[in-house]
């Protein structure tokens, strides 16, 4: 057991530093994977990951002026009543940059890290809607274009996207599929010319629906093997409003984020280039799977600035409120209450940047198992946290007139999109056991047919 | 208290006294007649003591009323020797009745209960010929029979030794029954019990044995058949095919209602009732079976509800050989997590896999029912039936394997026609 490690290690030793940049990862980042054998990576996790000072300081000079923004021209109360976004809030969005954060530089972004965009993400989390709706744009929507697209397709789609002039959605759930994602019906049929694919199929709840223009889309197309049978593979298309056929019905009325806009897309007919393809065609699983575990761990931080800021607002009322001649806060479980958000907020901030930082060592690490496991604590957390500083108001808690219950509201879907955690958590332990078992599974092996 | 345990000691004695007296019966000597002047303080009557040759008890119950000597002289030593007595009190009507006037009359004939224990069993066998044995009276009558407080120990020295070991035995059986057929005891039982045995006796242990395990077990059965069964043989059949089923969302289709139609020309033709059940898995199952392949008409299967016998019918197929059988999950059908841990494990020299014969596959059943008559001509109206909902029954071969079903055993000393008792089905098979 020791004596593969001790190889691998060897291994890498051999390389020179600026060589890693050339693996495609796998043995990197197997921190959780490794759990599952029994072993700590400590060289991954001690010391922790910490960004450089420049790093620091850019980070600073973003973060001031983002949180002015929020603290001063976001109304969360109006989005929340009139469910919607107004549109100068969303100019304002747009102006400071937070449209294309992880873009890269040359095609017109921010070009953060995963730390500095998680940092931010615990900025815009004051505002679950623009939360969700700068997310739905750029950590799942125009993701693939940036992971798995083309330098045509980045440089088409990229600048515009980063800037804002262009909202993108992602549309995979469809009225039969929402966690079952492989069985989705929507079809694009090769055109004659062999130059386009036509698109049809309806999708539900895409966040964004009404205000995108580029959606990326996964649908059925037909491939044929190498052993010549044909198949239905998956694949990933990059679909603008512009090829027409494209329509979204009216938005959802939801029980919290009210302000991002939820609706269905209808493609009728719709004519897609065959350059607009993601990846390759019926390569949309990889593209699809990619793009669901990148984007995960920014949850972390979003929910532990929530947190952060209720336990602000509650701490002060709990120190001015008098019941029974006692300050709430003297009280026991009042205490304990505080505790619980305390140690959570901490748990969920380090777990977060732990796996930011992790993710943005050199090479292209596979933290997704982390991630998922960062998604399932925290979403879990936030709900919890947030009923508990509801409770510590009692009944002003429940009223409209204060933020909490828009925030309860608003932390419900965590556990819900995304991945539902209960599909999270089978990954969790079935990616786990996948690991182990193969490298236990080749051990026995290699120890049967040489002993 | 103490008066009437003197009465019952003196009777006891006197009654022993009668056993050892050997000597020739009917002779009253004169010490015995000097007991029974004292004992003619006593307001009961004065009964003559018998002994006799036999040791049986029976024997030595004295007749009060002379008009019971004949009945005397009819139960000379026979081995079963309480049948009469229920002969007699049935009168040909057996019931509840009858019995309870036949255990009275035992009781009423002899103050001491000479011999209740052979009328104790004599009257738990007896039971179900008079169809009383599921009332719960009726054994606290039989209880009843016993004499109240004699076989309740008073030292420490009886309660050691078993006191009264036959009758707290006959107490156990009495109790036994009653395990056997089901009945709670209740709590006449158990002060009659008291009463008799005392605490801390076997009987009263075994009630206690009771009391605990069948409260447990009265409603351990989810699916309990209710005592009284339907009659209506459609009804019937629409409730066991239910039970069979397990599937709440199966659908129970009656094919064929039973009637008797007379026609113009005085010919009767009585139609048999079909009733069949197939769930919306079951349906769905059917639609996905290749039409190439044949399925089954199977039966009849027994089942036992109480203690009526219904005979259910299924449409079965085949189980699929390994080539065919669609599991090949596709490593793409999941986008979230792995459907398949494809890790190779191969079996360790202590891991084989043997042959467990409650495990073997079985093809898929289908449809089940229930028909009046198990001949292939009703049997292929329900298929024409279930042909409606699953049309791929029209295209599908279906072959009838159908046993005789029950009937009376046949001995024949002939062997010509041992060779048709062989079923319809084994040659069906052979054909096959």
């Amino acid at each position: 057991m020791s004596g593969l490690s001790l190889l691998l290690r060897a291994a890498r030793a051999a390389f020179p530093p600026g060589a890693r940049q050339l693996r495609t990862g796998g043995l990197r980042s197997a921190y959780a994977k490794e759990l599952f054998l029994g072993k700590l990576r400590k060289e991954e996790v001690f010391p922790y990951p910490e960004i450089s000072n420049e790093e620091l300081e850019e980070i600073n000079q973003f973060v001031g002026p983002v949180e002015k923004f929020f603290s001063e021209e976001v109304d969360s109360t109006k989005i929340d009543q009139d469910a919607k976004i107004p549109p100068e809030t969303l100019k304002g969005l747009k102006s400071l940059g937070l449209f294309g954060m992880q873009v890269p530089e040359e095609y017109g972004g921010l070009g953060l890290s995963n730390t500095m965009y998680a940092r931010l993400g615990e900025i815009t989390s004051l505002d679950a809607s623009i939360a969700v709706t700068l997310a739905a744009h750029q950590a799942i929507g125009l993701k693939g274009i940036l992971m798995a697209g083309t330098d045509e397709q980045k440089a088409k789609y990229l600048p515009k996207l980063a800037s804002g002039e262009h909202i993108a959605a992602f549309c995979l759930t469809e009225p039969g599929s929402g966690s079952d994602a492989a069985s989705i019906q929507s079809r694009a049929t090769m055109s004659e010319d062999g130059k386009s694919f036509l698109l049809n199929g309806s999708k539900i709840w895409i966040s964004n629906g009404g205000l995108a223009d580029i959606f990326t889309v996964f649908a059925r197309t037909e491939v044929v093997d190498k052993d010549g049978a044909k198949k239905d593979k998956i694949s990933a298309f990059i679909v603008e409003r512009a090829f027409g056929g494209v329509t979204n019905g009216k938005p959802e009325d939801k029980l919290g984020i009210r302000g991002s806009n939820t609706c269905e897309v209808h493609f009728e007919n719709t004519k897609v280039p065959v350059e607009n393809v993601i990846g390759e065609v019926g390569g949309g699983f990889k593209v699809a799977m990619n793009i669901l575990n990148s984007g995960r761990f920014s949850m972390g931080s979003a929910s532990a600035g929530m947190i952060k800021k209720l336990i602000e607002m509650t701490a002060e009322y709990a120190c001015t409120r008098k019941q029974f001649n006692k300050k709430l806060s003297d009280f026991g479980l009042i205490q304990e209450k505080f505790t619980l958000m305390a140690v959570k907020a901490y748990v969920m901030e380090s777990m977060a940047y732990l796996t930011a930082g992790m993710m943005d060592r050199p090479g292209v690490p596979d933290c997704s198992v982390e991630a998922a496991m960062v998604k399932v604590f925290s979403s879990e957390g936030a709900w919890i946290c947030v009923s508990e500083a509801l409770q510590v108001l009692g009944g002003l808690g429940y009223m409209k007139d204060y933020p909490y219950e828009r925030y309860l509201r608003d932390s419900r879907i965590l556990l819900i999109f995304e991945g539902t955690n209960e599909i999270l958590r089978m990954y969790i332990a079935l990616t786990g056991m996948q690991y182990a078992g193969k490298i236990l599974t080749g051990k026995i092996k290699y120890v049967l047919t040489t002993c | 208290m103490n008066c009437v345990r003197k009465l019952l000691l003196a009777r006891e004695l006197s009654a022993g006294r009668g056993i050892l007296r050997q000597a020739a019966p009917g002779r009253d000597l004169p010490w015995l007649q000097e007991s029974s002047c004292a004992q003619g303080f006593w307001p009961v009557p004065v009964r003559s003591i018998r002994s006799g040759a036999a040791l049986s008890r029976s024997d030595l119950v004295p007749s009060a009323r002379g008009d019971k000597e004949k009945d005397r002289g009819s139960r000379d030593g026979a081995l079963v020797p309480f049948d009469e007595l229920f002969e007699r009190a049935c009168k040909g009507d057996r019931n509840k009745a009858s019995f309870s006037r036949a255990v009275e009359l035992f009781c009423q004939r002899d103050i001491r209960r000479r011999g209740h224990i052979e009328f104790i069993n004599a009257a738990l066998r007896k039971m179900p010929e008079f169809g009383v044995e599921r009332e719960l009276d009726v054994y606290n009558k039989i209880l009843d029979v016993f004499p109240k407080e004699v076989f309740v120990p008073r030292n420490f020295i009886q309660r050691m030794f078993n006191y009264y070991p036959r009758q707290q035995e006959c107490g156990i059986h009495v109790l036994e029954q009653m395990e056997n057929y089901g009945i709670m005891p209740n709590k006449q039982t158990k002060f009659l019990l008291l009463q008799i045995f005392g605490e801390k006796s076997h009987p009263v242990r075994k009630y206690q044995r009771l009391m605990y395990w069948f409260p447990k077990f009265k409603h351990a059965n989810p699916y309990p058949v209710p005592a009284a069964l339907l009659q209506d043989p459609v009804d019937l059949a629409r409730f066991s095919l239910q039970r069979i089923a397990a599937d709440l969302s199966a659908k129970v289709t009656v094919y064929q209602m039973p009637l008797t139609d007379i026609l113009d020309d005085g010919k009767e033709i009585t139609q048999l009732h079909i009733v069949g059940i197939q769930s919306p898995d079951q349906q769905e199952l059917l639609a996905r079976h290749n039409p190439a392949r044949p399925v089954f008409v199977e039966g009849p299967f027994p089942l036992w509800l109480k203690k009526t016998c219904v005979y259910y019918y299924i449409l079965r197929g085949e189980p699929l050989p390994p080539e065919e059988k669609e599991e090949v999950i596709d490593s793409e059908r999941n986008f979230y997590y792995p459907m398949q841990l494809d890790l190779d494990l191969d079996r360790d020299l202590w891991d084989n896999e043997e042959f467990y014969v409650d495990e073997v596959e079985e093809g898929p059943v289908f449809a089940m029912c229930m028909a009046g008559a198990g001949d292939q001509a009703t049997l292929a109206k329900w298929i024409l039936g279930l042909q409606q909902t699953n049309p791929i029954l029209s295209q599908t071969p279906v072959v009838f394997h159908l046993t005789p079903g029950p009937r009376e055993l046949q001995v024949d000393l002939d062997s010509e026609s041992g060779e048709e008792e062989i079923p319809q089905s084994w040659h069906a098979k052979q054909e096959l």
